[in-house]
């Protein structure tokens, strides 16, 4: 009985050393994984833009989908006359992410614009960062736009 | 001895169709296309003449011209970086844009050495037959100059290269610069990819 109880014990402390363990190489693993290059991030705006437009995602690349993260999306009209969108993109992930993206602006019959604008761009954002990524409509007649994203396999 | 050659061919025969990549077409700059560290690529073209097309579209600079569309001369680009590619890649592809969309329309045949020759003496012979005062010549609103520089840096076997591209608008009437635009592009690495 004793020797049972010992032994009930001795598996207690074994369990509750086990999992003090896990959990501090797990802290350990987190810290030293947010660690490398991550960003902490401080903003004054609480709410959406007024220029904040509603966005729609197909998603087909779930993991793409959980790190990088749209979180808004903003129309104005810049000084020139064409359309300027901007999207914040978060990155929720552990490690430096580095993404391509293009934009295909349409027109109000939905067609799409084509033009030397729509190009596959590259740009980097750093663990808990965000980065804004943007692009000018081609002429006056866009008024919406596409937005591709890949993420890059390294 | 036919066991040992199974043995050493077998690796060899498991590589091979990873070591070899077939010939395939990919979008013209495309983030699955060759990077290179120390060339300008066509992605950094693409992503500079796009750029530039839409500075000059944010700040409606084109839009202030005296004529509609804007007339605009093609000024010298210099490429001073070490990577050998015609500056023609972007500037082709930014006239194409601002002429096909009626933004702006290039004089090809202005001053001592016009890009069209041809054009320009039919133009001349032309107005001395109408008489001095019909017919102008081209009356161009702005020229476009620019230049395209690198900074490069190592540490140890990695490299990094800065490549950048600047465009200047001149107003022809007042001579003073009324747009300028930067575009970089920093590659890091140590050899070339496949791929962004």
């Amino acid at each position: 009985m004793i020797c049972t109880t010992n032994v009930t014990t001795t598996k207690s402390s074994a369990h509750r050393a086990l999992r003090a363990t896990t959990v501090a190489t797990f802290i350990t693993a987190a810290i030293a994984v947010a660690g490398c290059g991550s960003v902490n991030t401080t903003y004054t705006r609480t709410t959406p833009a007024d220029s904040a437009v509603a966005a729609q995602t197909r998603v087909n690349d779930l993991f793409q989908q959980i790190f990088l993260t749209a979180k808004e999306v903003r129309m104005n009209r810049t000084k020139g006359g064409p359309m300027e969108v901007q999207i914040d993109v978060e990155n929720n992930g552990f490690a430096y992410k580095t993404f391509s993206y293009r934009f295909d602006w349409v027109d109000t019959a939905g067609n799409v614009i084509p033009s030397q604008l729509s190009v596959w761009k590259v740009t980097n954002v750093p663990s808990g960062g965000s980065t804004v990524i943007r692009a000018i409509a081609p002429s006056d007649d866009a008024s919406d736009f596409r937005l591709q994203l890949r993420q890059s396999e390294s | 001895m036919r066991i040992r050659s199974v043995i050493v061919l077998l690796p060899i025969a498991l590589l091979a169709p990873v070591a070899c990549e077939r010939a395939r077409y990919v979008d013209t700059g495309s983030p699955e296309g060759v990077i290179t560290v120390g060339n300008v690529d066509m992605q950094d073209i693409l992503k500079a003449s796009s750029g530039m097309l839409e500075s000059l579209a944010e700040t409606g600079v084109l839009k202030t011209a005296k004529n509609k569309p804007a007339q605009l001369v093609m000024g010298e680009i210099v490429n001073d970086t070490s990577s050998r590619f015609d500056v023609g890649e972007m500037t082709y592809r930014m006239r194409e844009q601002l002429v096909n969309s009626g933004q702006a329309a290039v004089v090809t045949t202005f001053g001592n050495t016009p890009e069209d020759k041809q054009a320009q003496e039919v133009l001349r012979r032309e107005k001395f037959l109408k008489g001095e005062t019909s017919e102008p010549l081209p009356d161009p609103d702005f020229s476009l100059t620019g230049k395209i520089t690198q900074v490069k840096r190592s540490a140890g076997d990695t490299k990094q290269v800065t490549y950048t591209f600047r465009l200047t608008l001149t107003n022809l009437r007042s001579g003073l610069e009324v747009w300028t635009k930067t575009v970089d592009m920093t590659k890091l690495g140590n050899k070339n990819a496949v791929g962004f």
